[in-house]
């Protein structure tokens, strides 16, 4: 959808901010995109909705200063805020006032340069470094002085005494090269600092070079697990800014395979979290039912991971002819494979024990925060995309928005068992009346996108998983930004894990689900 | 049934012809010592590989089939390799106690392994307080995962370390608990004496029936606790610390750590054998005289060995099913259901056996 | 054991969730295993056909193929894996375009399918090939036109958008031939023709 949006000006718009808030009830902070508009300047979108309306507003901010960009924090306002900022910092350099961490966030903190600026130039003044990575224990927040000049002040991360034990980046619970500094007393967890950027390609810097169709092929790297619904929050942004209407056979398809990522997602969510609770033989059969879900997609998009499958106005390729059958195979298949994880896991003693009570979100928490999905459906919030705003084919099945009310790791873990039984409701509803129609909309060779800006959204596996985009109607995007589902789970580890246990936490990292290429795009 | 003192006697008599007595006890030491490593060498090689299979079985795959006929070579390559690799040395661990670990812990399981009735007659370590010492050596070994926690001087082993400490001290109570248990049965505390009275009257966990049963079912539970396996194996959570305690080990001081592992288990099916199954004792059933003579037929070393594994196998059942507990977890089990319940358990045997109500 | 039962509750629901988990794992050692022993079924391993393997350039039995080396796969690939080297010949008057090499190097593909969406003459596509192994970087780069191979005089139809049955058997001949022939180059000098004909573009 195209994206409606106020300028607020920089001295305005904390005081904008917290009116909205207390107003309006914006209490969901859905987006935060740093932009470098040229001449313009440097400025930041923020993309609010209230939780309680579903209505949206957006707003621009425009620093025109590009020596020393500054913007007020509004990290006070929405916690989320907090990671988001330090994001636009490390890329464009917008210095947030008041904001209490400004550190880098996936950059080497001694890293020169702002490689989102569009005159940047980071080969040049980053060669390759081979020493180790500096990661200091203090951090610093800069204040607007009374002279308009900045203050920097120095903030503690760990104290010198703190018993700092790192998790990862090699480790087995992280999923992925993710980082947690963890502050411990005894075993119990003062503070997490999550590391992040091990992995970070640059796909948005990336992207900014490439045509669209050569943007698609990266976001299947970023959330591999959701593959198929990165794509399609893609394909449907810029289908959606061309004003391309796809075929309802291209719909349904796509709401079947997302949903079948989500499967697949859901699996692998449960086995890992079997895996870090120490029981391998769970994790097994997960993998044993999950392999038949990677082999319907490999016969019809040709990729068990990186399917490559949804194009701009369709697919890549008809519906493989085994495609239904296999699909009603799978179906029994995973119902009895549910009811063998409920048998050796669910109900056992002890990971009920290990996961009821521990780490707990309030619903104000998950809000707050940004956690959508399975973990922000855990603590009672109705964040579902596909129920609050249904696209494709979602409008025409019958289905239940899991959600729980306690928000502690066993209401994660049930949200998401529960989920592949709807989805399983959502392919038996869909896979028998796929309708007949193109499964590709004829496209201009060179595709370009009209000059806006644009916003779409899908559920994705573990979240909302959306796409800004902003284009000045050349063949390569402006600015695409992805709101990735793992960023703010990886946030809230901080929240989540104080007071409970070391064991704890791989069973809170477990439950909540991240992606570390998601968080690292 | 096969006695095997007759061949110790006939050994000792030939040493005895040829030379002095102190020359013959010394040789004879040395045999046994090299029986007792030799045999310790191939129950591990064993249970490794019998663990991967089963491992494997339990979790719909096949295990290791490339080395080998059914990849039973496979353990060998990896004990080769092990034994190829760099001990790698550390700056700033405590070198002394960082290489002295592993040998507690090898010496602690060498020790208990020599207390287990491998047949009538055939035991190696044999004396009137032989359950008390098993209990007190294979207590030695957690001194050798402290250490290793210590002088490893980094986190991970610290913290799986010291939660060794506090596990391996509060299941020891159970071990200690159930095996009371079955001593106020048996009335004795010499091995030998306990596998015999059960080859004549009957394997302890009939004629002790209930409280038995209880005992057993405890002491599989504290067993598994007692090896560091899992769902007890927190002290070297895989997930949360990496590898715990031996993190910074490589090379054959990791592979000690492994070997123990593995013969702790082994030991601990051992002694459930010993004094809940009846060690090499025949099972044997009152009235069904031609079946007793069939059973009698077959060695004492295949009984023992046969219940042994069975052990193991149910151990490892247990293991590949249940998910890890937590320390807390770990220590309200102990101390809020399995100490308590064993030791009503023990009052409960100390009534069967005052009011004879024993089998 | 559960926190909201009373203990003696709790403690027989515990043992009763551990009987079944254990019921549950001895009912899967009895049943049929799911490995699968890769080499030894490499006869019947049969990858689906839309399996993206590595590229290939199918040939007729005339030793033909269908690329008039356009370029527009070059331009499509988002990682510079392809590089079409051509020449200007003459024939009958007229100067025409002539495919000499068709380098691609399978170390940088990422499989998205914009050089075969995107090629005219479907002179180009993914074969199932998996074992795509080799011990030296330089061995991924292939040429994917065999030598002496010259355009088909007559471009085919176009296949339909599917799947294509019958380029499958030039496909599979060529899955065989590419490995060899990338053996046999000289890596070397591919190499530095390659940088050569990026300095020209």
């Amino acid at each position: 959808m195209v994206l409606d949006y106020q300028i607020i000006a920089p001295a305005d718009l904390h005081q904008e901010m917290l009116r909205l808030r207390a107003e309006k009830g914006m209490d969901f902070l859905v987006n935060l995109t740093g932009m470098d508009w040229g001449e313009e300047g440097f400025g930041v979108v923020y993309q609010l909705e209230s939780t309680q309306t579903g209505e949206q507003i957006n707003i621009k901010a425009i620093c025109a200063d590009r020596e020393n960009p500054t913007l007020p924090t509004v990290s006070d306002i929405w916690d989320i805020a907090n990671i988001y900022e330090r994001e636009v910092y490390d890329f464009l350099g917008i210095i947030f006032t008041g904001h209490p961490d400004m550190r880098r966030i996936y950059l080497r903190e001694d890293w020169v340069g702002y490689p989102l600026r569009k005159d940047d130039k980071p080969e040049e003044q980053n060669p390759l470094r081979m020493d180790a990575v500096p990661l200091s224990d203090e951090t610093v927040c800069y204040e607007m002085g009374e002279d308009g000049k900045l203050v920097k002040r120095k903030n503690v991360i760990f104290e010198q005494d703190d018993y700092v034990v790192n998790m990862g980046p090699q480790h087995p619970s992280t999923h992925g090269v993710l980082h947690f500094r963890v502050a411990l007393e005894g075993e119990r967890i003062k503070k997490v600092d999550p590391v992040l950027g091990y992995i970070h390609r640059g796909i948005e810097k990336m992207n900014e070079s490439m045509t669209y169709p050569q943007t698609l092929a990266l976001t299947d790297r970023m959330d591999y697990l959701g593959a198929m619904q990165n794509r399609h929050a893609l394909c449907k942004v810029i289908e959606e800014a061309m004003g391309v209407e796809v075929s309802d056979r291209v719909k349904v398809i796509r709401t079947i395979m997302d949903e079948l990522q989500r499967i697949d997602s859901h699996i692998l969510f449960f086995s890992c979290l079997c895996q870090d609770l120490g029981a391998t033989t769970a994790f097994l059969y997960g993998f044993r039912d999950r392999e038949k879900v990677l082999d319907i997609f490999e016969e019809t998009c040709g990729g068990r991971l990186i399917l490559n499958y949804n194009t701009i106005g369709g697919v890549q390729a008809d519906l493989h002819p085994n495609f239904v059958r296999r699909v009603k195979e799978f179906i029994p298949v995973m119902r009895k494979g549910l009811k063998e994880y409920n048998d050796i896991f669910t109900g056992n003693v002890i990971a009920r024990n290990r996961m009821e009570g521990v780490g707990i979100l309030t619903k104000d928490q998950v809000i707050a925060m940004g956690c959508t999905g399975g973990t922000g459906r855990a603590s009672g919030w109705h964040n579902d995309l596909r129920k609050l705003r249904p696209y494709d084919a979602y409008d025409r099945v019958d289905f239940k928005e899991i959600t729980f009310e306690k928000g502690d790791s066993f209401a994660r873990y049930m949200v998401r068992l529960l989920e592949i039984e709807e989805s399983l409701k959502i392919i038996e509803q869909l896979i028998d009346n796929i309708p007949e129609g193109s499964y590709q909309e004829k496209m201009k060779p060179i595709i370009k996108v009209p000059e806006g800006t644009y916003y779409s959204a899908v559920e994705g596996s573990r979240g909302q998983f959306g796409v800004f985009l902003e284009s000045r109607g050349d063949k390569f995007p402006y600015r695409i930004h992805y709101r990735s589902t793992g960023l703010p789970l990886v946030y809230a580890m901080d929240t989540v894990c104080r007071g409970n246990l070391i064991a704890d936490l791989v069973t809170i990292g477990g439950t909540l689900d991240y992606v570390v290429p998601d968080i690292d795009r | 049934m096969f006695d095997f003192s007759v061949i110790s006697q006939w050994l000792h008599n030939l040493l005895l012809s040829i030379v002095p007595e102190w020359a013959a006890i010394l040789i004879e030491s040395v045999l046994v010592a090299l029986v007792i490593i030799t045999l310790y060498a191939v129950f591990a090689i064993v249970l490794i590989y019998m663990e991967r299979k089963i491992c494997g079985f339990f979790q719909c795959r096949l295990g290791p089939n490339r080395v080998g006929k059914w990849g039973l070579l496979q353990v060998f390559a990896d004990v080769f390799k092990m034994l190829q690799k760099e001990i790698i040395k550390m700056r700033q661990t405590d070198r002394f106690l960082h290489d002295l670990a592993p040998f507690f812990v090898v010496t602690a399981s060498m020790l208990t392994f020599a207390c287990l009735p491998w047949n009538k007659g055939a035991h190696m370590i044999d004396f009137n307080i032989g359950i008390f010492f098993i209990l007190a050596v294979s207590s030695v070994g957690v001194v050798g995962i402290l250490l290793a926690g210590w002088g490893s001087n980094s986190k991970y082993p610290l913290i799986g370390a010291m939660r060794s400490g506090a596990q391996i001290i509060s299941y020891e109570l159970s071990i200690g608990l159930t095996m009371l248990t079955m001593i106020c049965l048996t009335g004795t505390m010499q091995i030998s004496e306990i596998v015999e009275q059960q080859a004549a009257e009957g394997w302890n966990i009939f004629r002790g029936h209930v409280p038995a049963l209880i005992a057993f079912v405890i002491y599989l539970i504290a067993g598994n606790a007692e090896c560091n396996r899992g769902p007890f194996d927190l002290p070297e959570a895989e997930s949360e610390l990496t590898a715990g305690y031996h993190t910074e080990y490589s090379g054959m001081h990791f592979g000690y750590f492994y070997l123990a592992e593995y013969l702790n288990l082994f030991i601990a099916a051992g002694i459930a054998s010993t004094i809940f199954l009846g060690g090499w004792a025949p099972l044997h059933i009152a009235g069904l005289d031609g079946f007793n003579g069939v059973m009698d037929a077959i060695p004492g070393i295949v009984w023992f060995l046969g219940k042994t594994f069975f052990v193991v196998f149910l151990f490892m059942w247990e293991r590949w099913t249940l998910p890890r507990l937590r320390i807390d977890n770990i220590l309200s089990l102990e101390w809020k259901y399995l100490m308590p319940i064993s030791m009503a358990n023990l009052v409960l045997m100390a009534l069967v056996v005052a009011f004879k109500l024993y089998l | 054991m559960y926190q909201d039962k009373s203990y003696f509750s709790g403690l027989f629901c515990g043992i009763k969730s551990i009987c079944i988990g254990l019921k549950t794992t001895m009912r899967e050692f009895f049943t049929p295993k799911i490995t699968e022993q890769y080499p030894e079924n490499r006869k019947e391993l049969k990858m689906f056909d839309r399996f993206r393997g590595s590229l290939t350039m199918p040939h007729n039995e005339k030793n033909e193929h269908k690329c008039v080396a356009c370029g527009i796969c070059q331009m499509q690939c988002p990682n510079d894996s392809i590089n079409v080297v051509s020449e200007m010949v003459e024939v009958d008057g007229k100067k025409k375009k002539q495919l000499v090499r068709y380098e691609y190097n399978l170390g940088s593909c990422m499989f998205c399918m914009l050089c075969v969406n995107a090629c005219p003459h479907d002179a180009i596509t993914f074969d199932q090939s998996f074992e795509n192994a080799v011990f030296d970087r330089s061995k991924l780069i292939k040429q994917l036109n065999k030598p002496g191979s010259k355009v088909a005089e007559k471009p085919m139809p176009a296949r339909p958008a599917v799947a294509k049955p019958a380029a499958k058997d030039a496909e599979a001949s060529v899955a065989q031939a590419a490995p060899d022939q990338a053996k046999a180059e000289k890596p070397q000098p591919a190499t530095d023709e390659a940088t050569e004909a990026k300095a020209e573009n």
